[in-house]
């Protein structure tokens, strides 16, 4: 179920945000969240609520092992079993085909005959999400971070929360844990308006804008080798603002349906086209998946204690692994070595880059981000070499169907992106001549829904 | 004073977005509700559409109904969005009480053969009067129950239960199948059941769970937006997302005519026959004392592809389906005429004339196609007035048959 369909906004939503505030204490609070969370994911494929249950239950044990064990031997395996059984199950849906055809790439190349089977595999929508909610909550247990919950139901609904369940943000549980404890005592009326700004102003970041974008530059990038290298350019650059509009108007409508049902959740995007270099970039682009491999995995490798080539290859290295989070595809592997190569450029620059004007600083950022993101789109290195070749050399082609559609949303896009405040920066008090603005700019997404199936969000292929 | 600050309160109160989002939703939701009461008639372009909303089980359209629109057009520009494509002209279809395209009074009359098979066999895009069943009537001389319906399934049980229902004087069935259809399969023993269901239940209540579909499944506000933003991506302002259903081709003599994407790919594979289905059919209606006869119809991209100006080559065995399919009846003794040779033959006459027996605008064949189909099957199997008669259909060694 998607947060833009219509099943999601007469049914879903109405039924859980009613019966919600309907229920009193904690409790039925809490099997709740858990039950719509399970409801809403089983509307892709019950079948794999199993899944979600299974790494749920191995976590919450896992949670009660570090309450009742203090002997290291056992507190170790308390973190390494189930975070291995989370990271086995993202492996085997994710990644064994991913592996087996590198592998028999390999022995092809080297004259081989390796034929690993592929598998007839369906990846379970959001399992990259909600294993690494159990994962933080493992690690953040094993560290003293926090204190692991004896509810199962309170540990099942953080787990299952539908707002963040299949596209992020990746909430950490020390993040809400406050919300969940007071739940009871949540007042729905205290953030209900701001909730729903949150949601409609998430709502037409991705319906009008992102879905708009999409719509030109679908087609177009269907024949990137027709492309000329202006159209490359402005399909590039549409790319940029649709997966921007799009995931950042997802994280914005689980934060206003967050904020509806009491539950504050972090900001996952703090304007990084206004980034001035690319470490800044990475530091407001999807946040809670930059911190957490900042948290569970650069700092862990050392991070920036060791000597500059250490330092650069934790930054890489992490990097990839960002990259490789993204998909079962050596582009996002290509992508993630790419960022890391400018993180470490940058480290060596950074004196002379920030002497810079601002507005150049930005430009060549937001330059640098969009040649990344031709290898990010492509299905595959022909269509990235390609991609790149007609952005970086001069090549005369096809223009793109809907040119003047996309150039108007690049110009809107942009005064967003660069320039406008950003929804944790506003104070979402809106006066009356705004609420109508909203309101019939809601219309119009309805509208579209009702003509078009709902477009999923781009980041939940991820 | 007091008042005036109550009053300023509670307007400042309504200009929230938690107030006012809700309420447009819900407002949004109820004109959705309210105009699922209403006729669709003014949001399609086809009876096809308009009358399959409120369909009851077991029928093949809404009984009862009169549709006709002057500026009907085909499914084919309709379903790629070439408003400049699209060949207009007007449409009566007409159902009768058992939800079936035929004049209402059919039920009281004597019938000499009920032709089943899908929208083809239906007649879509062309009038009452020009459909097969019309056609054949009027060849036979007497009247031929045309029980095509969407689903173009044929199933003895609903096929002798329909029989049962109508005056037939000769127990003929024309099962009419299409190149390019879904191959037919047996049904599972779930949809015997519901079908055995459905012949039980009283035609009112049938009648209200069609009206409680229609009401669920069909939102006029959805066709409403879909029209809409058909008008926008029309490959000018937006691309035009729904080109890929259709492929547009020019013929040699430079006319556009479209095929749908499907069956175009369709032509290229070797399905299997399906021949328990057709041994089913044969055995069933036989055992109730039915005569079973089989009209094979050619897809559009089977008959015009010849004359393409640019066609993919055809490898081995492509679109040879209707060729396997006839051998394999004739083996079993089924009567059975492939039209494909005939039609391709006419299409190469009446090409030249710039006449078309398929709609250039649509999947389905038109007025001329369906007159030629008809007087095609009147030779096959001269079934003349007399032959309206009470008899048995024989077929010959050939696989041709004759009425006796």
């Amino acid at each position: 179920m998607l947060f833009n369909s219509l099943g999601f906004l007469y049914a879903f939503l109405p039924i859980t945000y009613v019966v919600f505030w309907r229920l009193t204490g904690k409790m039925p609070r809490y099997v709740w969240l858990a039950i719509t969370g399970y409801v809403f994911y089983s509307f892709w494929n019950y079948k794999f609520c199993s899944l979600m249950l299974f790494s749920t239950l191995a976590s919450y044990l896992a949670g009660l092992g570090f309450l009742r064990w203090q002997n290291p031997a056992l507190r170790r395996l308390c973190v390494t079993l189930p975070i291995a059984l989370d990271l086995a199950l993202l492996g085997f849906f994710k990644y064994a085909n991913f592996a087996a055809r590198s592998i028999n790439g390999i022995s092809l190349w080297f004259g081989g005959t390796s034929a690993l089977p592929i598998l007839d595999i369906v990846l379970p929508i959001g399992i990259s999400f909600y294993t690494f909610h159990t994962i933080t909550y493992i690690l953040d247990a094993y560290r003293g971070v926090i204190t692991p919950t004896r509810n199962f139901f309170k540990f099942a609904a953080y787990v299952s929360l539908f707002s963040q369940l299949v596209a992020g943000p990746i909430v950490r549980f020390r993040q809400i844990e406050q919300d969940f404890e007071n739940i009871d005592r949540a007042d729905r009326t205290a953030d209900v308006n701001t909730g729903w700004s949150f949601f409609v102003i998430g709502m037409l970041e991705k319906v009008l804008i992102a879905d708009t974008i999409a719509a030109v530059i679908d087609p177009a990038l269907a024949r990137y080798s027709e492309l000329s290298t202006l159209s490359a350019w402005l399909c590039v650059a549409g790319f940029a603002y649709q997966v921007y509009f799009d995931f950042a108007g997802y994280s914005d409508m689980a934060v206003g349906l967050g904020y509806m049902l009491g539950f504050r959740l972090p900001q996952n995007f703090n304007s990084p086209y206004k980034a001035t270099d690319i470490a800044d970039l990475w530091r407001r682009w999807h946040i809670s998946l930059s911190s957490f491999f900042r948290d569970y995995v650069y700092i862990p490798l050392g991070g920036s204690r060791g000597s500059r080539f250490l330092t650069a290859r934790n930054l890489i290295l992490t990097m990839m692994l960002v990259g490789l989070w993204h998909g079962a595809s050596w582009t996002y592997v290509v992508f993630g070595a790419y960022q890391g190569l400018l993180l470490v450029l940058h480290r060596v620059v950074r004196t002379r880059w920030e002497r810079l004007p601002l507005w150049t600083r930005r430009t060549a950022t937001f330059g640098l981000w969009l040649l990344g993101l031709a290898i990010f789109r492509a299905s595959g290195f022909d269509m990235a070499f390609t991609l790149l070749e007609k952005m970086l050399t001069w090549h005369a082609g096809a223009g793109i169907v809907g040119a003047g559609v996309l150039i108007v949303m690049l110009v809107l896009s942009a005064a967003i992106a660069h320039w406008a405040p950003n929804t944790f920066e506003i104070r979402h008090r809106w006066s009356q001549s705004w609420v109508t603005g909203f309101a019939v700019l809601f219309g119009i997404c309805l509208f579209v829904l009702y003509g078009s199936r709902p477009a999923p969000y781009i980041y939940f292929q991820f | 004073m007091g008042t005036a600050m109550g009053t300023e309160k509670a307007r400042r109160s309504v200009w929230r977005l938690g107030y006012v989002i809700p309420r447009l939703l819900a407002v949004v939701c109820l004109v959705d509700i309210g105009l699922r009461f209403m006729s669709i008639d003014p949001f399609t372009f086809r009876a096809w559409e308009a009358l399959l909303r409120d369909r009851p089980p077991g029928a093949a359209f809404e009984p009862n109904r009169r549709y006709y629109n002057a500026r009907s057009y085909g499914d084919l520009a309709a379903l790629g969005n070439f408003p400049e494509l699209r060949q207009y002209r007007p449409e009566q279809f007409t159902t009768d009480a058992l939800g079936f395209r035929n004049a209402p009074e059919i039920l009281d009359e004597e019938v000499g053969a009920i032709l089943a098979g899908d929208s083809f066999a239906v007649g879509s895009g062309v009038s009452d009067d020009e459909t097969l069943s019309s056609r054949l009537g009027a060849l036979m001389g007497c009247p031929v129950y045309n029980a095509g319906s969407d689903a173009g399934r044929v199933v003895p049980d609903e096929i002798l239960a329909l029989a049962r229902r109508l005056h037939l004087r000769r127990r003929l069935v024309i099962r009419l199948y299409t190149e390019g259809a879904s191959v037919p399969a047996l049904p599972t023993r779930r949809e015997m059941l519901t079908s055995r269901l459905v012949d039980r239940t009283p035609a009112e209540v049938r009648a209200l769970a069609g009206r409680l579909r229609g009401l669920i499944t069909v939102s006029p506000l959805r066709s409403l937006s879909g029209r809409a933003w058909k008008a926008v991506d029309d490959g000018r302002i937006l691309p035009n997302r729904y080109a890929a259903n259709v492929v547009r081709a020019t013929l040699y003599n430079g006319d556009t005519m479209l095929f749908q994407a499907a069956q175009v790919t369709s032509f290229y594979r070797r399905p299997d026959l399906s021949l328990d289905y057709w041994k089913w059919l044969r055995d069933d209606l036989e055992q109730a004392g039915v005569d079973l006869v089989v009209v094979l119809v050619p897809g559009k991209y089977a008959v015009y592809r010849p004359f393409l100006v640019r066609q993919p080559p055809a490898g081995r065995g492509a679109g040879d389906y209707l060729d396997r399919l006839e051998r394999a009846l004739q083996v079993m003794g089924v009567p059975v005429l492939n039209l494909a040779p005939f039609l391709k033959a006419e299409v190469a006459r009446h090409l030249e004339r710039g006449e078309y027996l398929y709609w250039l605008d649509d999947i389905h064949w038109n007025a001329r196609g369906i007159a030629l189909a008809a007087a095609a099957i009147r030779e096959q199997w001269p079934l003349a007035a007399s032959s309206c008669a009470p008899g048995r259909v024989e077929s010959a060694g050939d696989g041709r048959s004759i009425g006796k």
